[in-house]
Parts: structure tokens; sequence; C-alpha cells
């Protein structure tokens, strides 16, 4: 009796034990990549997403390798809301959706404008999708980023996840996760910033190698400025590389000097070491900002014969790309301040962490108060070295 | 000759009575109140904890033959002796449906969320059942497997978050004031209050009476460290605001870690050892409610009140999670309120009155043991 007891409850448990519930065949899934979202017709919103055909994207070159086409399905579909257009694109879809391999969130500009509150909310309520899916806005329709092929990778929404990932390289954007949009979004008085990225003709054709910018490449091209979760304004160029300290721990950057003797010629000074501190200060009961930028550079391209060993020209040297890095943390503290009246550039969570007693009388009025607040800037730079050579290629 | 656990088991076993909920759903609470301070609060409810598990161990040191309902039988009668059994398994109820809770959310809402809820259920209701028909030994053994997943789970986690911490968001220290801080513990007392009622129950299987204070507390002081690395590392790369935003902060930190470009959503790993913690939480409270019945109703062994004891414990439970209202309105408010009632109190109590009736726990503890 006791062994066909034991024998039922092993029956019993291996049914129920069996983890079958919900199970999803790989084959039955629609592996999103990449994802974009636009203001659709009538105040709807429109969603595209870029899936992966697997059978065609086994190709090492980015040709195909299957029976037809591209290693990408590209779909839209429009709803009421984010859930009710994906639920729109499962009508035509004959796989069903899955995020947990999504690499980017691509929002038109335009859609940001009225607020991303639904997405940040639609993404990360979703148990499928990865908090370091990365986000980004674009000038362009976020449909027409998504479905683009880009070249180097095999898939698009790929190319995009390495862009950020080794975009430490090009200091043009920040490097924007689900994450830390949600983080920005939640915290008060703090306001987000995000990554932008754009189509531009940049890829020249192995098959007409003379026309350039034969097709699109997705571009870094900056950051959104966000109040709240309204997109209110643009970073770019000089902008944004004053801007990435105040929120990223950066690894390297690049200035562009004149030469000391000759104005027309130029050199590229790699920059390394940075060292970024936003300090806080109580100035007769106002609050009051020190940035100081210290930074390490080495001469990685010279245009003209300089040799470190020069220190007058060096020095010369060293005191310009100060007066650069000062006027780029400048021009972004003042625009900032005085042009999109949003803290992005944490001065307020910089004040809470070292002041708090104080922070709690002015918290709630620090949309009016961050304006007027005095941010004293100072830079040091030093070029310590010039790479493998000591003395220049011509004299 | 009647069985008997390590003590190393059961310490083993403090901690993993404590970790489950700890992290996750205990931090969410936290966090909602208090914000960055939520591991001060951990640690002040740890400071807490133990006190009580110190006056529990204590207490039950003057008799080491009985336990809690057993002693308060020898202080003051037959009957008070089943009230403070049917006291403690109501506890048991409560405690089962913060467990639950933890258990089937973590699977469900992250994993399984097709499954239907009362598959969880009945998962840890046919485990748990079998589990504890073996006995406190086997699942002293399964508690030391649970402490080693526990610590593995620790590691995977610290490699996957360390590279985004960042030390500037635990500042400022004690922004919400010692007040508030202290107040918030309360949802961390919940948890560590488990490991005190079960010790108080369990404590006559352990060896080695005189090393008790040492085991229990010590318990209380790893489960602490365990514990409190998620509440630093939840503030430092999450955030206390979005760990504040989930019902189960510890899955979304976990859904967030990465260990390098490669290993990622590893998640399934570290629910695995989660698992394997919770379970043996899981037996131990059913092991706890069929000895209280055993002595409410007077039976020689608990093995015929444990399908009774923990079907009515999955029953309660299941009405609970059914709801996810329901089971966060249970679990940071009645359970708050109930386990406070009973944690504190009983112990402070017993031990109050051992220490008058000193004669009376000497005769008594000579009795034979029921």
């Amino acid at each position: 009796m006791r062994k066909k007891l034991r024998f039922m409850l092993m029956i019993v448990m291996v049914l129920t034990l069996s983890g079958c519930l919900g199970k999803r065949e790989i084959n039955d899934l629609a592996m999103v990549m990449a994802v974009g979202i636009d203001k659709g017709e009538k105040e709807q919103v429109k969603i595209t997403t870029q899936i992966v055909r697997p059978a065609d994207s086994r190709g090492a070159t980015g040709a195909p390798s299957g029976q037809t086409g591209d290693p990408i399905w590209s779909a839209s579909a429009e709803g009421e809301t984010l859930f009710d257009a994906i639920r729109n694109l499962s009508t035509f879809s004959s796989r069903r959706v899955f995020w947990a391999h999504n690499y980017a969130i691509v929002i038109n500009e335009d859609y940001a404008r009225e607020g991303i509150g639904d997405v940040v909310d639609f993404f990360t309520r979703n148990p499928e999708l990865r908090m370091r899916t990365w986000v980004m806005v674009t000038p362009d329709e976020a449909s027409k980023l998504v479905s683009t092929l880009t070249g180097l990778e095999v898939i698009p929404g790929e190319a995009i996840n390495k862009l950020f990932r080794y975009n430490r390289v090009s200091v043009q954007a920040p490097r924007t996760q689900m994450i830390d949009v949600q983080s920005a979004l939640s915290i008060e008085n703090v306001e987000p910033v995000i990554a932008r990225v754009s189509l531009t003709n940049k890829g020249v054709s192995n098959k007409k190698p003379g026309e350039s910018g034969a097709f699109d490449q997705i571009e870094l091209k900056g950051a959104g400025v966000f109040r709240g979760e309204k997109l209110v304004g643009i970073l770019d160029g000089e902008e944004v590389k004053g801007m990435l300290p105040f929120v990223e721990k950066l690894e390297t950057g690049l200035v562009v000097l004149e030469c000391p003797t000759d104005e027309t010629k130029k050199l590229s000074i790699e920059l390394e070491d940075h060292n970024f501190q936003v300090s806080p200060k109580m100035e007769e009961g106002k609050p009051k900002f020190k940035v100081d930028y210290a930074v390490k550079g080495s001469i990685v391209e010279g245009d003209c014969p300089l040799t470190i060993k020069d220190r007058p020209k060096i020095e010369n040297l060293e005191k310009q790309m100060e007066q650069q890095l000062k006027a780029q943390i400048e021009s972004v503290v003042n625009k900032a301040q005085s042009e999109y009246r949003a803290d992005f550039l944490e001065f307020g969570n910089t004040f809470h962490n070292r002041y708090p007693a104080e922070w709690k009388k002015i918290k709630n009025d620090w949309e009016s108060v961050f304006p007027d607040v005095k941010v004293e800037t100072s830079t040091e730079a030093e070029i310590t070295d010039s790479t493998l050579l000591i003395n220049p290629t011509r004299q | 000759m009647k069985i008997q656990i390590s003590n190393g088991m059961f310490m083993a076993i403090i901690i993993n009575l404590i970790y489950a909920k700890a992290i996750g759903l205990t931090q969410g609470s936290i966090a909602r109140e208090v914000g960055r301070d939520m591991w001060i609060s951990t640690f002040i409810s740890i400071l807490q904890g133990l006190f009580i598990m110190y006056i529990t161990v204590k207490a039950l040191q003057r008799t080491p033959e009985h336990n809690m309902v057993q002693q308060s039988k020898i202080l003051l009668g037959k009957w008070t002796g089943k009230f403070v059994a049917i006291v403690f398994f109501v506890f048991l109820i409560g405690a089962y449906g913060a467990v639950l809770t933890t258990f089937v959310y973590h699977l469900n809402d992250y994993f399984l969320p097709e499954a239907p809820i009362f598959v969880f259920v009945l998962i840890a209701l046919i485990v748990g059942v079998y589990a504890t028909y073996f006995g406190i030994e086997v699942i002293g053994r399964m508690a030391l497997i649970g402490v080693l997943s526990l610590f593995l789970l620790n590691i995977l986690i610290l490699m996957g978050s360390l590279s985004y911490f960042d030390i500037r968001e635990l500042m400022p220290v004690l922004d919400s004031g010692i007040v508030r801080t202290t107040w918030a513990s309360r949802f961390h007392n919940t948890d560590w209050a488990i490991a005190t009622v079960i010790s108080a129950i369990l404590l006559p299987y352990v060896k080695s009476k005189d090393v008790w204070g040492n085991s229990g507390l010590l318990g209380l002081v790893f489960a602490g460290f365990m514990v409190i690395l998620w509440p630093v590392l939840e503030t430092g790369s999450l955030s206390a605001s979005v760990t504040g935003d989930y019902l189960i902060s510890c899955m979304q930190m976990a859904r967030s870690a990465q260990i390098g470009y490669f290993l990622h959503r590893y998640e399934m790993i570290m629910i695995a050892f989660f698992a394997i913690s919770t379970f043996t939480q899981i037996m131990l409270l059913f092991l706890c409610a069929a000895v209280c019945m055993k002595d409410v109703f007077n039976l020689r062994d608990f093995r015929p009140a444990v399908i009774p004891s923990s079907v009515i414990l999955s029953l309660i439970g299941l009405w609970i999670v059914t709801n996810h209202s329901r089971a966060m309105l249970f679990v940071e408010n009645y359970w708050v309120i109930l386990a406070h009632a009973i944690a504190f109190p009983l112990p402070i109590l017993l031990w109050i009155l051992g220490y008058f009736f000193k004669k009376k726990l000497e005769k008594g503890s000579k009795a034979k043991t029921a």
C-alpha cells in the first residue's frame, strides 16, 4: 500500500513539476532586435519592430545565406496604446513577438515631445525586456531607422547595440539604457537625457565605390533633453562633450587644437585620466556649484612640427585645451539653466547629497531656483605624452 | 533517542528563513517609505532581531527539552500551552502567506506568467509535505545546501551589478531621519520574526544547548550580512526610487544584471539557487505548523498533522496570492501587525515568567517531554 501511495505521489509530482506550462518553442518566437515608436495617424501610436529571420541571418559577411531575402523582417502596426499596437502586430505576424533580445528602443522626436511616460511604463512593466536595452530618440521616422540595413553587422539591431557599446570612443552621445531613463524619471528634480541617433548617408557601397553615401547608416547625433517625460531640446557637438562628464564616467575624448606656430594647421589631443567633480556650496543662503575638470592628454596627431620637449608650446596648447573644455561645460550649463531650465546635469542631486537639510527647504522650488544658481568652472589640462614619437615627423 | 540537528544546521535554518523575502519584497516596501536609507533600516531591524533571538534562547535554555509551547504549558497550565500553540499556528499561517507571496510572484511574474497560480501553490505543498515527513534532520541538511546556494546567488548578483554601482546613490545617509528609518524596519522585522518563532519551536531539536545563544545570534548576523548586500546594491545600482516601484525588487535587479557582454539575463540560474532556499523555508513552516497542531491535539507524533496543517496553510496562502493587491495589503499591513504582536511579546513574556517561576520550570523540565 505504501509503495502504491509513493508511486502515485511520484506521478503527481512528475506531472506538476515538469515545467511545461507556458512553454514556447524557439521557432514560435518573433525575436525583436529593435523597436521604433512613432506617432501614428489619428493620435495613435505606431510601432515598428525589427524581427530577426534566423534562416537568413547566418552569413558572416551580411549576405543572406538562406533561401531568400533579408536577415530581418520589419513590421509596423498602430494602436491606441503601445500594448494595443503590439497586439495588432499579431494580426499578421506568424510568430509571437518576443522582447527578451531587443537591443534598442528608438523613439521619434515628435512622439517624445508629447511624453515618453507610456514607453517607459510599458517596457519596465514587461518582464521580458532587458533593462539594459538602449534607448534613443531620433529626428527621423523611427520606423525607417529600425528597418535600415546598416551593412557592417548582419542584424541592424546588433549594429545599434555595438554602436552604443563602443561609443565611449566617439563621445558623441550618452549611453542611455532603459534603467537610466526609468531612474531619472523616478528621482525628483533629475531630468533625463537620452541619446540621439539619425540616419545619414555615409555608407559606401562596395559595388559602387565611386558613389559615396550610397546607403544610410545610423549615426550618433547628440542627446535629447527632457523635462519630465517630454523632450524639450537637443544637445549636439560641443554641448554633448560638455554634458558627458556630468552624467557618465569618461574614459577617453578628443580635442582638436590649432598649432601654436600656424593657426591653419591642427593637432589632435586624446584625453585620458578624467577627473571631474561638482562641488556644491552654500553662499549667503543660496546654492552655488564649482565644477572642477582635470584631464591629461596625449598628442595623437600633429600637422605641425611639435615635440613635448618644447614646454612653452605645450603650455600654450594646454591653455587652449583648458579654454575649450571650459567653453564646452559652460555652454551646456548655460543651455540647462537658461534655455531648457531642466536639471539634466544632476546639480540638484549633488546638492542634496552634500546639504540634505538645506535641500529639503528648496527642493519644491528647485525648478525656479536652478536657473539662477551660480556655477563656476575650472579646468586643468596637462599634455603628458606624444604617443610613440618624441620628435615630430617633420622639422 | 530524539532526533537532533547540529548548531550549524540551526544557523543555516535561520539564514534560509530570513533571506528569501528580505531581499526583494521587504526591500521594496522599505524603499517606498525611506528611499535610499533602506539599508540602514534593514540594519536597525537586524539589531532588534538579535535582541529577540537572545531572549528566545535564554528562555528556552531553562527547559532545553521543551519548546516554547511546552514551556508555557509547564508555567501556566495545559490550556495556556494549547493557546500558545494556536497563536504560533496563526503566526505560521501569516508567515506562509508572506513566504508564498515571495515564492509565487518570483516565479509567476518573471518566469511563468501563463502558469496558473494554484500550480505554484500545489508544487510548494507537494514538495514541502514530502520533505516534512522526513523530519528536521533532512530539512536541516537541505538548509545547509540552501546557505551554499544563497552564497552563490550573492556572488552572482555582485558580479552582475557591481559595475553599475554608484555609491553616491546611497547618499545622503539618514535622509529620512532616524525615526522614519527605524519605523520602516518593521517590514524586515517580520522576516527575522519567522526565524525566532521557528527557533522557539525547534530549539529542543538542536544539540548542545550551551551553544544555542552563539549559534542563534550568529545565524542572525550571517543572515543580516547576506541580506544587507541587496539593499546596498539595489540602491547603488538601480536607485532607491526604482527599487520602490517594484513589487519584487530583487528580481528587477537580477534581470538588470549582466556579466560582461555575453552573460546577461542569467536570472534563471539565480532563481534556481533562490528556490532551494525558499523550499527550505516552506518545509520548515510546514514542520512547525505540524508540531503546533500536534501540541494542540496532544498527538504522539507530528507526522499525522503534516497534511492537514499544510493544507490549511496552503489554502489560506492561495487565497492571499491570487490577487496581487490583496497579497501586498496582507504583506505590508496585516502580516506586519501579526508578526509584531507575536514575535516580540511572547518570548519576552515567557522569559519574564520563567524568571519569576524558576522552580516550577525546574520541576516541569524534569517531566517527560510531550
